[in-house]
């Protein structure tokens, strides 16, 4: 199909081999690429039960018709494996440059299977052609030395994927980083490399083209999401000035930020650590991925310490969530996760998590209280070496929970910690986090970016009619924007035909907005038969106790809980799928799915 | 199924603004959202600006059935068509002059300001041999709307798609303004000094 090499490298570590199979255009027609190709390629491989530390597991990584083309936001891929953290199926997404440069080596992407002897890296050289090296130098250094590293040894150029200790540790809060910058960062993406010996993969000397079908209409309609991106607020300026921590102003005010592991939704300190706090006092710069003109990377200096970040999720993870207000260090707890490989918003919730528990007399350290910044980095630092209390934190908040005996302390669906919007917020929202396929996750179905920033459209928050219509739009229109790949912030300034119009005009397809919605339909149901498979079910589709039973007391979110179970009928019925949230064989027919 | 206040409100609220507007006969316009997997309509001659609860009718969004064929509003098999074939989640359907006057003499309306250029370029027409309620309304519709946020029958009306009703409204009444534009325009019988849908590449919007 123009737009792709229909080629995908299949790395077998076991024997160090490799071969080159050829895809059928039929396969994207059906699937178009990352994160839908991803998960065609991982459930035809992996059965369901698979143990996600096994050989077995593969990690798949691709890119889509739209990465690395002259869309803004494109520079972006995808990673599908099982996740150790949930169990459940996993897919991730990640920015920078890494995923257009393995474009320009000219495959579509990458499966790696089985488990090599001795720590190793993979090399895909544009000229060479691809090499499995020992990792004997690159084992236990951190994110920024092996990037460093790389570059000495593969040429300044290299782009990079590469794990930390935490990843080596195969801790389940492990994250793969991206040119030591950006990152794979959720659900213990990184452990599954460390499980296979995998230190990095890097890429060189891709030199490419893929084939646009029409691009003068592709630079047209480029150019029109341009203008848009420019003309929206959050787009032109918001993203631009305050990075994604901007967003925690507004969640504040609107009492839907999590406090002290989701007890309060407001806290007047809160301004301390949002964007315009980081803009005032540790930016250094701005950054952006591949082509993007939004730009809401943030290079900065906190203390003895610089870095990237941090993040929106991040400063309320590891601040607000704990009840600290202390930006630099709460930067530099974000520092080190970044350097060691740790998912920052899991990381923070499952430290939240012990707080909480430590707050209920049922945790022995007594260190780890709601407001103490001094054992921020130090927790993370155990963690990534799983080393006294941070092997216990390595296990992530629901496995630490269930073993102090209080398991509802654990904020998480599906084993993966919430991120920070509050549920009680944003109903359709926590509808979201409770069907999302790789638990509980934001990105899933974001509904919070019309409830909460209109964008591109408002919808009011509270509202429970149609609700659960609207997320089964918005989940398969996301599964859409990971297939493509391109990044989901575009998504405030563009209407959803905008994507349309990329692919069709790169692929010389037709592919409108309704088959690019069955397209999403069905790479969600077959992520969701998977789910089946590995033992989850309609009971697992539920939010911790907290968010149906305790509203706050306090703010614009006050006297609201979420009534997940009279959303989730209509959910599964809007869905296709019987009263169980199972697919009903006619949906799975109607999506050519067995 | 059971409509909650919040919704009825939301349909009271955007029926009373086309009202205001104008934009219909006292008892014509239809509104349509998704709701739990069906389809909430106004029924058959409901006055937009009157609004009551039982004007509102829950309808299959697979098939016709007795209450769409009964008391339904006249154009729910084109609603429904329309949300089985495209992201449609709310319709709102209106007269709006400007629009359908222009649709008259135009096969497609492209947008000459600039919030109409910005948010629509284009403005689909679409022609039926019977304009008003056919299947024929419906086949044609729906595939016009899949990458369009509205489109014009022929000498008939409006069909703007949303997220929620308001949102389908404030598209109806945008495409309104921007049609309404193009019409003063014409009225005033000069060439535009600069015309900026020519300098954007809406040829292949
Ligand atoms: S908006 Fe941010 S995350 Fe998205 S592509 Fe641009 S810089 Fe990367």
């Amino acid at each position: 199909m123009k737009g792709l090499f229909n080629k995908i490298i299949e790395v077998n570590l076991n024997d160090r081999s490799h071969q080159v199979i050829n895809i059928a255009d039929e396969v994207y027609e059906n699937y178009l690429g990352g994160r839908g190709l991803g998960v065609k390629l991982f459930t035809d491989r992996v059965p369901p039960t698979v143990d996600p530390f096994s050989p077995e597991n593969i990690l798949v990584f691709t890119i889509g018709p739209v990465t690395g083309t002259s869309v803004s936001t494109s520079g972006r891929m995808s990673l599908v494996t099982k996740s150790p953290l949930t169990g459940t199926i996993f897919y991730s997404n990640t920015g920078g440059i890494f995923g257009f440069s393995m474009k320009r080596c000219g495959i579509d992407g990458i499966i790696i299977e089985g488990k090599s002897e001795k720590p190793c890296y993979i090399v895909i050289d544009g000229n060479k052609g691809l090499e499995i090296k020992d990792a004997d130098e690159l084992w236990g250094l951190d994110t920024e030395a092996t990037y460093d590293k790389l570059k000495e040894l593969e040429g300044e150029k290299v782009r990079t994927l590469e794990i930390g200790p935490a990843g080596e540790n195969q801790v389940r809060l492990a994250s793969i980083m991206n040119d030591a910058s950006r990152a794979f960062g959720r659900g213990g993406v990184g452990a599954i490399m460390g499980s296979k010996n995998l230190k990095a993969i890097a890429v060189i000397n891709g030199k490419q083209k893929t084939e646009v079908d029409n691009p003068e209409l592709l630079k047209n309609y480029a150019k029109s999401a341009l203008d848009k991106i420019k003309a929206l607020p959050v787009t032109r300026s918001a993203l631009p000035l305050f990075g994604t921590a901007g967003v925690l102003h507004v969640t504040n005010s609107l009492g839907m930020l999590p406090i002290r592991n989701f007890k309060y939704g407001q806290h007047e300190k809160a301004p301390l650590i949002g964007g315009e706090a980081i803009r005032k006092e540790i930016l250094v710069k701005t950054e952006a991925c591949y082509g993007c003109t939004i730009r809401c990377g943030r290079l900065t200096e906190a203390g003895s310490m610089k870095g990237k970040g941090p993040e929106y999720e991040t400063v309320w993870s590891l601040g607000a969530n704990c009840e600290i207000f202390n930006l630099i260090k709460i930067t530099q707890a974000n520092y080190h996760c970044n350097k060691l490989g740790l998912d920052t918003i899991s990381m923070g919730v499952t430290i939240s998590c012990a707080m909480e528990l430590q707050d209920k007399g049922l945790f022995p350290y007594k260190e780890v209280k709601f407001g103490n910044e001094d054992v921020l980095s130090e927790l993370v630092i155990k963690t990534a070496k799983k080393e006294g209390i941070g092997a216990e934190l390595a296990e992530g908040s629901k496995r630490l929970a269930e073993k102090y005996g209080d398991a509802e302390t654990a904020i998480h669906v599906k084993g993966l910690e919430l991120p920070a919007y509050d549920p009680r917020g944003a109903m359709g929202h926590a509808l979201g986090y409770a069907t999302s396929n790789r638990g509980g996750c934001h990105l899933t179905g974001y509904m919070a970016a019309m409830e909460i920033f209109n964008a591109p459209k408002k919808i009011p928050r509270f509202t429970i009619g149609g609700k659960p219509d609207l997320l089964v739009l918005k989940q398969n229109q996301s599964a859409i924007e990971d297939s493509l790949v391109n990044c989901k912030f575009s998504g405030y300034a563009l209407g959803f035909d905008y994507q349309a119009r990329f692919v069709s005009a790169i692929t010389g397809l037709d592919f409108n907005v309704t088959r690019l919605l069955e397209i999403g339909e069905r790479i969600y149901n077959l992520e969701r038969i998977f789910n089946i498979g590995a033992g989850f079910s309609n009971a697992d589709d539920k939010l911790p106790e907290r968010f149906e039973n305790e509203p706050f007391k306090e703010g614009l979110s006050k006297d609201r809980v979420v009534p997940i179970k009279e959303m989730l009928s209509d959910y599964y019925r809007v869905r296709g799928w019987d009263e169980n949230g199972v697919p009903k064989k006619e949906k799975l027919q109607e999506l050519g799915l067995k | 199924m059971k409509i909650d206040k919040e919704t009825f409100n939301s349909f009271d609220l955007v029926g009373k603004d086309l009202s205001n507007r104008g934009y219909n006969s006292s008892h014509a316009g239809n509104l349509s959202m998704k709701s739990g997997g069906k389809i909430i309509i106004t029924r058959r001659s409901a006055m937009l600006g009157w609004l009551q609860p039982e004007d509102l009718v829950v309808i299959d969004l697979e098939e016709e059935d007795a209450h769409s064929g009964l008391i339904a509003s006249t154009e729910s098999n084109v609603h429904r068509n329309i949300y089985k074939h495209t992201d449609a989640m709310a319709i709102v359907h209106a007269h709006a002059p400007a629009t359908t006057a222009l649709s008259m003499i135009e096969d497609e309306i492209t947008c000459i300001d600039g919030e109409g250029m910005f948010l629509y370029k284009k403005i689909p027409v679409v022609e039926c041999d019977i304009p008003v309620g056919s299947y024929e309304v419906a086949e044609k519709v729906a595939p016009a709307l899949q990458n369009y946020p509205a489109i014009v029958v022929r000498a008939h009306g409006v069909f703007a798609k949303g997220v929620t009703l308001e949102d389908a409204l404030g598209v109806l009444t945008g495409v309104e303004q921007a049609a309404d534009i193009i019409y003063r325009v014409k009225l005033l019988g000069q060439p535009l000094k600069r015309d900026y849908s020519k300098e954007k590449g809406f040829t292949n919007w």
